[in-house]
């Protein structure tokens, strides 16, 4: 199946200042893409551009539409939480649903409310009256009973503590995603997310740096942990960082073989996070 | 699946307090006071007082209401079948300011609090948020208003009539046998169309200034024409009094005042040979702002206040909300 998004030479521009610098990238159907970078990085303003919020210069195609134009068709079958706790401070839980239900043709009520039964939210009570938790809940709750073909979450879990965290990933997972359905997530949360995804792309200063499968990170990156008599041999292979843990050095290498790296020591599978201090160093120097 | 509805409703369940509530309790007020002092009147006035009626003292109300002659009384009973709704002019001022305050703050608050986000996210277009936010403002706010109006109007009269009737002065026959009793409520109501068209302007400069305005929309809104003005008095004191301020200042207000309903009298053509009175007052307002749909300044106000609503559309539309 062809990509569900598209976008060639991607811009966009505050001033003078690029915040999203030509950008190209292919997106496939009944993924669970990673969008790290650090702050300021363009990727808020890549998932705002193809939501159709923000002008932008370049080609961007959304399941066939340009978010420029065609944004009312394309909102029936793209969904998104942007930031937390967006949801109107006045609205009743009862509310929220009816207006869900009388303007999205895909959304189904009693999903929601399946959802909802599984927390402590209730029909009469008011967003005011909710915890940042509970906000999210209701979001999730909502999101999650239409049937969009890409879910966008621009850092879902902000400033949420980590019970609800974990929820929320684990419903999304386990009760919303599958093979039709693509969700692109943003977060600093990143070992949080690591297990759930499919994808990972690493932006930084407007430019992705980093486009590959979970599969592929496991084949081409290896962090070894070298005794110091060894540390001038693993200098050699040129490892993209390094740093000390207990007297010992840790390198990560890209795409050397895995035997070789076992002769100097201990091999694992780096984390997400520490593939991403590693390219991103230098970042706010 | 019947998209406007819901958000007419949505806009309904955030105002409520503003479209509903505050007509009732302005209209609460004016019933408790106007009431209270008939009940008031008709006590005192059994117990011991003095009235005075038709040249002649009398010692109590139901006296003085006796004397009264069958002409007069008709003439009051005229007067109040014509007239009733007219107790219920606070309620349509305070109509002027709640709809003033939501369009200044019905685009603007939902970018403040980013809820747009949310609502962004429904397969809505600015289009249709922006017209049910229009039409709100123009139709659903005066509508409550009105019916509040009407049924504060009503319940004064009857009880008035009651009163009457117990202290010996039957008015029910006159004012229900009357047939502008009737047809004062329906030009009550008639008045909607006119008052939608009027308003316009205001709902949709206000509407694009809330749409546009980075933060406090009040101050723009009010502060710059003002401050145009005051500047344009120093030119005019400095130079050669170039430019009519009075033409200025009446601009101003319609721009800003039209929400306010009955605000087009302003704009009434004099007519010295037409005589009103108690019987024909409601007609002669309701065919005078007929005629306005014959005056340039209705229309052109309308069409400045729908370019105004695109303007916010477009505003909506594209406005980064960082």
């Amino acid at each position: 199946m062809s990509s569900v998004l598209t976008a060639r030479s991607l811009s966009k521009h505050y001033g003078k200042q690029a915040a999203v610098d030509r950008i190209n990238l292919d997106i496939a159907p009944g993924r669970i893409i990673g969008l790290i970078g650090p702050n300021g990085s363009g990727k808020t303003t890549t998932l705002k551009a193809a939501l159709g919020l923000i002008p932008f210069e370049g080609e961007l195609k959304v399941l066939g539409f340009d978010p420029r134009t065609e944004r009312d068709d394309l909102m029936k079958d793209v969904c998104f939480i942007a930031d937390v706790a967006v949801l109107p401070r006045w609205i009743r839980v009862r509310e929220a649903l009816d207006i869900v239900e009388g303007t999205h043709p895909k959304f189904n009520r009693s999903k929601a409310l399946a959802y909802l039964a599984k927390t402590k939210l209730k029909p009469e009570m008011k967003v005011k009256e909710m915890s940042k938790g509970m906000i999210v809940q209701l979001h999730l709750a909502i999101v999650m009973s239409i049937d969009a073909k890409i879910l966008v979450l621009d850092e879902p879990t902000l400033g949420l503590d980590i019970l609800y965290r974990k929820q929320f990933y684990q419903n999304l997972l386990e009760e919303y995603f599958d093979e039709n359905k693509t969700i692109i997530v943003t977060t600093h949360q990143v070992e949080e997310i690591e297990h759930i995804l499919t994808d990972l792309i690493f932006i930084r200063e407007g430019k992705i740096t980093l486009n590959t499968t979970m599969d592929e990170i496991a084949e081409r990156f290896t962090e070894v942990m070298v005794n110091s008599e060894n540390y001038a041999a693993a200098k050699a292979l040129a490892p993209i960082d390094e740093r000390s843990v207990f007297g010992k050095t840790v390198f990560l290498f890209d795409g050397v073989e895995r035997s070789t790296l076992a002769a100097l020591g201990d091999t694992k599978n780096p984390g997400i996070a520490d593939l991403f201090v590693a390219t991103m160093k230098g970042t706010y120097a | 699946m019947n998209t406007m509805k819901w958000l007419l409703k949505r806009e309904y369940w955030e105002h409520k307090g503003g479209f509903l509530w505050a007509p009732i309790v302005v209209a609460a007020f004016i019933g408790l006071l106007s009431i209270g002092s008939m009940l008031f009147g008709t006590v005192a006035g059994n117990n011991k007082g003095m009235f005075h009626a038709n040249g002649s003292d009398f010692t109590s109300l139901q006296h003085a209401l006796s004397s009264v002659s069958e002409a007069d009384k008709t003439a009051f009973a005229t007067g109040l079948a014509s007239g009733y709704p007219a107790i219920a002019v606070p309620v349509m001022i305070t109509l002027g300011f709640v709809v003033f305050f939501y369009c200044l703050g019905n685009l603007f608050d939902e970018r403040k609090d980013r809820s747009i986000l949310f609502w962004k996210s429904l397969p809505v277009s600015d289009r249709d948020t922006v017209a049910s936010k229009a039409m709100t403002a123009l139709l659903v706010a005066p509508v409550i208003a009105l019916t509040v109006s009407l049924a504060l109007a009503l319940l004064v009269v009857l009880t008035l009539m009651v009163l009457a009737a117990i202290n010996g002065f039957n008015l029910f026959g006159a004012v229900f046998g009357h047939t502008g009793f009737y047809l004062t409520f329906v030009q009550t109501l008639a008045f909607l169309p006119v008052y939608a068209l009027w308003a316009l302007p205001t709902v949709g400069y206000l509407m694009f200034v809330s749409s546009w305005a980075k933060s406090k929309p009040f101050l723009w809104a009010v502060g710059v024409p003002v401050i145009g003005g005051v500047i344009l008095s120093w030119v005019n004191m400095l130079a050669d009094s170039p430019f009519d301020l009075e033409k200025y200042w009446l601009l101003v207000a319609r721009g800003l005042g039209s929400v306010f309903p009955g605000s087009w009298i302003s704009a009434f053509s004099d007519n010295p040979d037409v005589h009103v009175d108690a019987g024909n007052a409601m007609n002669m307002l309701l065919s005078a702002s007929y005629e306005l749909l014959a005056s340039a300044n209705l229309w052109l106000g309308a069409a400045i206040g729908i370019a105004f609503l695109f303007g916010a559309i477009k505003m909506r539309r594209y406005r980064d909300e960082g």
